[in-house]
């Protein structure tokens, strides 16, 4: 499944709230770092354990097994076995949930803070000896093969979007969807979990952020004595693939009945924390965050071609796509839908943005900011993906820096750079092809 | 995605509690001159303020005109004596905010979250919008049309049109039974008389409510309503306030079939009557609930999920509004599976009649809703939320102050009582969208079939 990542932007100086020194780390010997936030607002707690691991680990014949695997984590282990891990969380007063994406696979864990050793000894638990009772494999195999039909039974945008993305990538593992294909889902054997997890889910893989009414040297105490024991795996082979330049316009066709089309535009993009990240990153908000984005604002409410606007700028660690989606109001074709959203990127090119806009979309990077430091997940779920996208989570303190930098000069040029024919991919669902 | 996050709660200010060392902080209460009833509440961990308002009128006062209470709160952003639709739109998210309005079925409403420097600049935009829309015919023209397609469109979505459905099972001809979105033939005969009458029958100082929660001063706050909110007259003749749902059981089980042509799963919900949001007993109700249907490890996601692989999720919940209430279980499965789903589905409710609770379950039940209690209002404006739904409901603080307490009064022997006095258990209701050619001679095991296509307008 596919989970857009907060995004955030803040200043130590502005936000007394909140500053980097509040953040408290420390590694553990098995090389597994640990970052704690005591906030007592509350008398809860979270725990999230992030993975550097996602469907861009993959291969051929095991698309989907990472998201596979995000499930097994929760079918038994040494000393809790099947159905005990959620069981045990949830009379101790805890719920949990977890997601995948291209890069990444997150745990986390909510509960009142006067249960936090009982998580500790659960996540270590499935860590240290996590296993694979092959009735488990089978019944979730079928849990899955349910997720994957349920989003697309729901979302015509959903099959849309698993067919562009295969058709804008060709070398890098970026082009099959988190979810998997079906006969991967249905052949993956229990061998290709086993490797999968003493290949990936070994401590210094893995981030563990905890905030909430804690103290951190209870923390420190609870890491030492249920996580420090864990043995250190070998450093995780890494992706080499890189996409080449895409050296023409793409078009890709599915047919499936709907009342009106949807439409998809990608163009290839660089990863985040990379130099034009934060101007890309200020475009994708110009072009649709809130009803006066230019997309919204013009297409929908304008010109009426479309019912929905949007465009998603994923956090990645290595070169991805910018994508752009819409769905077409009665009567209007995909076509012209898609014609509409590049006269815009080209007016974007041509004539670029005003100060307005640019000021506008640091304010709602601020907000962003405000409510995500209201709660101690967001808090959580920020700091780990900080730590994670730009190999520091302190970068969150100095993101307003790197985006004041940000000109309107910057956001033409890489609109200009970046939103080109040759490097485009479009793709159109509907009933039946337009002539 | 392990799992859709389990709604637990009967209504988001329903979960779970640890008294004691939770309770709803502090906040003042009055009524201006004109009849508005506000609350305010100092919250200042982070420098925003969330604002809340309510209006008496929701879908049930749609009348013939299905659609109109949503139309209706949607218009009043389309434009003010003193701000064109264009300047509210570009006003709130410069300042990088949005204000966003909408219809529930008892009650229209208004949310926005401000940062504290901009409150100033933004607060007379929210006044003009409640108190002066000018609901302009080419602004509603234009929302008319994408506002059909759109409702074209939600039922590409089974999930997200299934409850419309049911409640039309359920209720019939009561208001209940009323589609929040309306239908099609409701908003294409919707125009600027008919909004306008709408408006001043129900958006009115005495019906309304405001709450105002964050990083302010009391006192200085107070000015400022008194400042904007004090000219706010009420434009015409209201409509009344209360109306009695009779809500008989059912006398046979029914089975609803949506046909949806080129379905490859089966969504389903199975239920009947529920409670009303003033139900004393709601909140041993809803512990209940988690046992059954409202937790990962609850009954109903146990046995169709983890043991059966036949779904991706299970659970049940109590939908309650104002005057009537909706019980229902929910789920999907591949179209092949409909009959095993639905079965095992049956069988796992039945439990709750046949074997009852046991202490064990009902201790990690207990916990559960306890623990998972206060992040559900951690936020400004989940507070703010909050204090405007007890305005609507008539409910009491008591509902955050003392849900540990009713939650650790439940024993064994209380939870069995809830179990047959709240929980239907004969003549079953069910609504099924999938492939009905393929699904009708299982449908019709449950009960009476009705059929519908779900190209047809409405439900």
């Amino acid at each position: 499944m596919k989970t857009i990542l907060i995004f955030l932007i803040a200043a130590a100086s502005l936000f007394p709230q909140v500053k980097a020194d509040d953040v408290k780390q420390f590694t553990l010997k098995n090389g597994m770092k640990i970052f704690v936030l005591e906030d007592n607002s509350i008398p809860n707690a979270n725990m999230y354990l992030f993975y550097k691991v996602g469907s861009r680990n993959e291969h051929i014949g095991i698309t989907g097994i990472s998201h596979f695997f995000e499930h097994m984590m929760f079918n038994g282990a040494k000393k809790y076995g099947p159905k005990e891990f959620d069981r045990v969380m949830e009379a101790n007063g805890g719920s949990n949930n977890a997601y995948t994406s291209e890069n990444i696979t997150a745990y986390t864990n909510w509960f009142p803070s006067s249960s936090m050793e009982v998580i500790f000894d659960l996540e270590a638990d499935r860590i240290a000896n996590l296993n694979f009772d092959p009735k488990m494999i089978e019944s979730e195999r079928g849990v899955i093969l349910s997720e994957r039909s349920t989003g697309l039974e729901n979302s015509p945008l959903e099959e849309l979007w698993q067919t562009v993305q295969a058709t804008a990538f060709v070398a890098h593992s970026y082009m099959w969807p988190v979810i998997g294909w079906e006969s991967d889902i249905r052949n993956w054997t229990k061998e290709d979990l086993e490797n999968y997890f003493h290949t990936y889910y070994a401590p210094n893989n893995c981030i563990v952020v905890i905030s909430g009414d804690v103290k951190l040297d209870e923390v420190k105490r609870l890491a030492e004595k249920y996580f420090e024991p864990i043995s250190a795996g070998p450093k995780p082979r890494a992706i080499h693939t890189i996409e080449p330049e895409q050296l023409g316009e793409k078009k890709v066709f599915v047919k499936r009945e709907v009342p009106s089309p949807y439409v998809m535009i990608t163009y290839h993009v660089p990863q985040t924390g990379s130099e034009d990240y934060y101007a890309l990153n200020l475009l994708n908000s110009i072009l649709s965050a809130g009803a006066s984005s230019r997309l919204y604002s013009s297409l929908v409410e304008k010109k009426q071609l479309a019912i929905e606007v949007g465009t998603y700028y994923p956090e990645a660690f290595d070169p991805t796509l910018l994508y752009f989606y819409g769905i077409c109001n009665d009567g209007v074709l995909g076509t012209q839908l898609i014609n509409a959203i590049i006269e815009e990127t080209d007016k974007i090119i041509k004539e670029g943005i005003t100060e307005a806009e640019l000021q506008k979309v640091k304010n709602q990077k601020l907000m962003e900011f405000f409510q995500t430091t209201e709660t101690i997940n967001g808090m959580s779920n920020t700091i780990g993906t900080y730590e994670l996208f730009f190999n520091d989570y302190k970068k969150l303190f100095t993101a307003p820096e790197d985006y004041k930098k940000v000109t309107a000069e910057d956001i033409q040029r890489v609109a200009a750079k970046y939103l080109t024919k040759q490097n485009r991919t479009i793709g159109i669902l509907n009933t039946e092809e337009e002539q | 995605m392990k799992k859709i996050k389990f709604i637990l709660t009967l209504v988001t200010i329903l979960s779970s509690f640890t008294a004691g060392q939770f309770r709803l902080p502090d906040y003042e209460i009055f009524k201006m001159k004109n009849g508005l009833t506000v609350y305010l509440m100092e919250k200042k961990d982070v420098p925003l303020i969330s604002i809340s308002m309510v209006f008496g009128g929701g879908a049930v006062k749609d009348g013939k005109i299905s659609g109109l209470a949503s139309f209706t709160a949607e218009a009043l952003k389309f434009g003010t004596a003193a701000y064109s639709k264009t300047q509210i739109d570009s006003l709130f998210n410069f300042y990088g905010s949005d204000l966003n309005t909408y219809a529930t079925l008892d009650y229209s409403g208004l949310t926005t979250q401000l940062m504290k420097e901009n409150f100033s600049k933004l607060f007379p935009v929210i006044k003009e919008v409640v108190l002066n829309p000018t609901f302009p015919a080419d602004e509603i023209e234009k929302r008319k049309q994408r506002w059909i397609a759109e409702l074209e469109q939600a039922k590409e979505s089974p999930r997200a049109v299934i409850q419309s459905y049911f409640n039309k099972l359920i209720f019939g001809n009561e208001v209940y039974a009323n589609p929040l979105n309306g239908t099609k033939a409701g908003v294409a005969a919707i125009n600027q008389k008919i909004i306008k009458e709408f408006y001043q029958m129900n958006y009115s100082p005495e019906s309304s409510a405001i709450s105002i929660v964050g990083d302010f001063n009391t006192s200085s706050m107070k000015s400022e309503l008194e400042k904007y909110f004090n000219q706010w007259r009420s434009s015409g003749p209201q409509t009344s306030e209360d109306f009695t749902i009779i809500q008989k059981p059912f006398d046979k089980a029914r089975v609803y079939l949506i046909n949806k042509e080129n379905a490859f799963e089966t969504t389903f919900l199975i239920g009947g009557l529920g409670i009303t949001m003033s139900n004393e007993d709601q909140v041993q109700i809803d512990v209940i609930n988690t046992i059954l249907g409202g937790r990962f490890t609850s009954w109903l996601n146990d046995e169709l999920r983890v043991n059966a692989g036949l779904t991706y999720g299970a659970r049940s919940r109590f939908a309650s509004y104002r005057f009537a209430g909706t019980f229902y279980i929910s789920s999907f499965t591949a179209t092949k599976n409909t009959e095993a789903a639905l079965d095992l589905a049956v069988k796992t409710y039945n439990r709750l009649f046949e074997k009852g609770i046991d202490d064990a379950t009902l201790r990690s039940a207990k916990n559960y809703v306890k623990g998972q209690f206060p992040p559900d209002y951690e936020t400004s404006s989940a507070l703010a939320r909050f204090l405007t739904q007890k305005f609507i409901y008539g409910l009491d603080d008591s509902y955050i102050n003392e849900f540990e307490k009713k939650v650790d009064q439940l024993d064994v022997s209380k939870a069995n009582e809830i179990i047959n006095k709240y929980f239907p258990k004969e003549n079953l209701q069910f609504t099924l969208i999938g492939k009905s050619d393929e699904i009708r001679k299982i449908a019709q095991k449950y009960g009476e079939l009705i059929e519908r296509n779900i190209d047809d307008d409405g439900f």
